[in-house]
């Protein structure tokens, strides 16, 4: 049984690639605009190998500029909790950073870290960075008063244990927020490869734009989807047993 | 009485011819505009500076079209237009024409823009002296990975015999760091637009440059030109004649050095981040490049050096089979 | 042991109406009394200016003898990850420990210790939050509908109990019960509306501890006082 994530992004795939055939066919266009069934399926069997292992390089990179994320998402967003002046700094900072366009900062970025496996990194962790410190920042700055109340009143509360309140009281929210952030880390890597790298998929996409070949990016894009299917079925699945494991201590 | 009669009958007779004729003509005169589209190659720059001529200097108009000159980009393919419907005219490199014929697309070549392709090598002649071909075993190389500087330098290794393992093929962005590092000995850029904007910077830090042109070495790779479709050429032949006539005659004008400022001026006015000192050096280097001597007939085709493209990308199976490259070249201009 | 209130004034942040206008009363000592009002009346309010939560407000509030104030409410929860029995053996001070079991077993708990806050029901959710506080130290109590959603009987046998093992210590229960405010309370602080002069009035309550006779005459006129003077 497919998992809902992959079956769902299957029927989005397919009912896209059947508009462009409908489109293809009705408006008897040519192989360059928009491939047949036989280049698509060549492109296919010549690229699947090579693409497959473009994407999974891009999605090691992504886990692991996602991974960094998250983590510095968390130590800001505990530092952006503490005081009223910290947080505002950081969300507005963070918003504002944010607002730049990728494609602007990365010749800066690719200065400073050439265009190695740090800049692809940076980049990544970049765009899916920011919406998952403003979500932590969010979630770890919001009161739980019915539970914080007893802890403030009898001087127990610790900022440890602040942070864990808020995090298990929102942990639903958290989730999802790391789960969504995942695709951003998957765009985030794909975008910063577009742009200079000269590994992953991205890189490919761009070769394939140079030389108009939609068939490359339609094999390219089907492995993309599908992979990032599957890491975020697997996000979920750890997702569910982190609720599971705190939902039994 | 015959006098009368000229006056009762002539007179009215010959007013009416006259105002007939006046009728043909003034329909002519006043008759909408056809309007086309005409998608550039990139975005408005040097190397469209006679489209943008023709369409300022009322061109167009004069031959009863209304031309929406769009600027390309990176993301615009004018074939792909062409095939939709949303332009009538566009503006192609060779190697995306013969990709594009070679998967079916039924389009021709109706004027060729750059006589010489603008895809040189910049390089420190002090630092890497480049004399003959063979210098360049042993350097890195810049080229775009799926890019025409990459097939145009496979062609060139190929027909010197130099093994790719002789060299060290470098990937390129945008940004040229690393040529500017010393990282990479030759860096790809368009001889016309990029060169002196990267010349001034090299002469600024004090280092000399010099170009490598590849066809000085008998790599004869087409650039750009423009496009229509099959079927535009057989139902509007004569919209087509009219477009590629005011179209041809801009860039005649445009490079005419008698029009130089205003041509600069043009450039300007529709690209206002170039500084006018880097357009006043594009605007000759252009010139070379599209009209190789000065009573040279511009637009046109050169159907050996298509030829030598199909070669080289069939050699490098860019396309699968021959696509008889000439039978696309339809040479509107003459 | 007594807090006293002298002229307090009070206005919400944002808003224009005084919700507490040279409010003066006093609780003048130890043992289970009732903040009792109208709704809105700003009982909450006050009691977070007592607990100390709440400090921009002009007047004077003095506590004597009660170094230690603790303001409860209904809507508290406890945090999801534990256990009742493994917070309450984490939150109580090692001195007591012992007193524990005793509140387990007369506010009827045993069943619940090994449960998360999130399975019990609301009444024993109130008297697992209740117990909690009670095992800290402290010398004021606030208890803001503590035992809301709490059957009559047992909350009966709850108030008797706080009353029987804390004799020494001052509670101010906040409920909007007048005949059980009336029976179980000592001093019954009304809280009248702003414009009412004085805006608090202190009644007796017939302070029922379980071992003397409950006068229903008694109790009666004391709920008709209440009733009146809100």
């Amino acid at each position: 049984m497919l998992h809902r994530r992959i079956y769902q992004f299957l029927m989005i795939y397919f009912t896209g690639f059947a508009a462009l055939m409908l489109v293809k066919y009705s408006l008897d266009l040519s192989d360059y605009v928009i491939p047949g069934f036989s280049e698509i399926w060549s492109a296919c069997r010549r690229y699947f190998g090579l693409y497959l292992l473009a994407v999974l390089n891009t999605l090691s990179i992504a886990i692991l500029g996602h991974v960094l994320s998250i983590c510095m998402a968390t130590v800001v967003g505990i530092i952006g909790r503490l005081t009223i002046w910290i947080g505002s700094f950081i969300r507005v900072a963070a918003y504002n950073i944010q607002a730049y366009p990728i494609v602007a900062v990365a010749p800066i970025i690719f200065i400073l870290l050439g265009d190695g496996l740090s800049s692809r990194l940076l980049i990544a962790a970049m765009i899916c960075y920011f919406p998952l410190l403003l979500s932590i920042i969010g979630i770890l700055s919001e009161p739980v008063s019915e539970i914080e109340h007893f802890f403030e009143s009898t001087h127990r509360m610790k900022w440890q244990l602040q942070v864990k309140i808020r995090a298990f009281e929102n942990i639903h929210k958290l989730m999802t927020v790391i789960v969504g952030s995942a695709t951003l880390a998957m765009v985030g890597t794909i975008v910063a490869e577009f742009i200079a790298a000269n590994a992953g998929i991205g890189y490919s996409i761009r070769i394939a734009l140079y030389q108009s070949d939609l068939a490359k990016i339609l094999v390219a894009l089907f492995l993309i989807g599908i992979c990032t299917s599957i890491y975020l079925v697997f996000l979920e699945w750890l997702g569910g047993i982190i609720k599971e494991r705190i939902g039994s201590i | 009485m015959q006098r009368q009669l000229f006056h009762q009958i002539g007179l009215p007779t010959v007013g009416m011819i006259l105002i007939l004729s006046l009728a043909g003509c003034a329909p002519e005169a006043d008759k909408p505009l056809e309007e086309v589209n005409y998608r550039l190659k990139w975005l408005y720059n040097i190397s469209v500076v006679g489209d943008l001529y023709a369409l300022d200097s009322g061109l167009f108009a004069k031959h009863g079209l209304a031309v929406n000159v769009k600027p390309g980009g990176p993301e615009k393919d004018a074939i792909k237009e062409l095939e939709l419907g949303h332009a009538q005219f566009g503006v192609a490199s060779a190697d995306q024409v013969i990709r594009a014929v070679s998967k079916g697309s039924p389009i021709v070549v109706i004027a060729q823009l750059f006589q010489t392709n603008p895809m040189h090598w910049i390089f420190r002649p002090d630092k890497t002296p480049l004399k003959t071909p063979q210098d360049l075993k042993g350097k890195t190389i810049g080229i775009t990975h799926g890019g025409n500087d990459e097939t145009i330098m496979r062609a060139l290794l190929a027909k010197y015999g130099i093994q790719e393992s002789a060299v060290t093929l470098f990937s390129v962005r945008y940004d040229y760091t690393p040529f500017y590092q010393g990282k990479v000995d030759l860096w790809p850029l368009y001889r016309n637009a990029q060169a002196p904007i990267i010349g001034v910077k090299l002469q600024k830090a004090g280092e000399r440059f010099d170009l490598m042109d590849p066809s000085k070495m008998g790599i004869r790779f087409v650039a750009n030109s423009v496009v229509t479709t099959r079927k535009m050429l057989e139902e509007r032949r004569e919209t087509v004649h009219r477009f590629i006539k005011a179209l041809l005659q801009g860039w005649r004008e445009a490079l005419n050095p008698a029009n130089k400022e205003k041509a600069i001026a043009l450039v300007l006015k529709y690209n206002k981040e170039t500084p006018e000192e880097i357009v006043r050096q594009q605007l000759p280097a252009t010139r070379i490049l599209m009209m190789p001597s000065a009573d040279f007939e511009f637009g046109t085709i050169d159907a050996a050096a298509w030829q030598q493209t199909e070669e080289i990308m069939l050699a490098q199976k860019l396309i699968p089979v021959r696509v008889y490259v000439e039978k696309l070249l339809k040479p509107i201009g003459k | 042991m007594r807090f006293e209130i002298n002229e307090l004034n009070y206005t919400y942040p944002g808003s224009v109406r005084n919700v507490f206008q040279q409010l003066s009363c006093q609780v003048t000592e130890p043992g289970f009394h009732a903040l009792f009002g109208p709704s809105g009346v700003g009982k909450t309010t006050l009691a977070k200016m007592i607990a100390g939560t709440i400090n921009e407000f002009s007047g004077e509030i003095r506590l004597h003898q009660m170094n230690h104030v603790l303001y409860t409410y209904n809507l508290e929860r406890l945090p999801g990850w534990s256990s009742v029995l493994d917070h309450l053996a984490q939150i109580t001070p090692a001195s007591n420990k012992q007193r524990m079991q005793e509140l387990v077993d007369s506010f009827g708990l045993e069943t619940c210790l090994n449960s998360r806050f999130v399975q019990l029901s609301l009444g024993q959710q109130n008297r697992t939050n209740l117990t909690r506080y009670l095992l800290q130290d402290f010398d004021l109590l606030i208890m803001d509908e503590s035992l809301a959603n709490v059957d009559e009987s047992t909350k009966e046998k709850i108030i008797l109990k706080i009353k029987a093992l804390y004799p020494e210590r001052c509670f101010l229960y906040i409920s909007h019960n007048v005949a059980e405010v009336s029976k179980f309370c000592k001093q019954i602080l009304v809280l009248r509306s702003h414009h009412k002069d004085p805006q608090a009035v202190l009644l007796q309550g017939q302070d029922f501890n379980g071992r003397q006779s409950l006068k229903v005459r008694d109790l009666e006129q004391c709920m008709l006082e209440i009733v009146n003077a809100a």
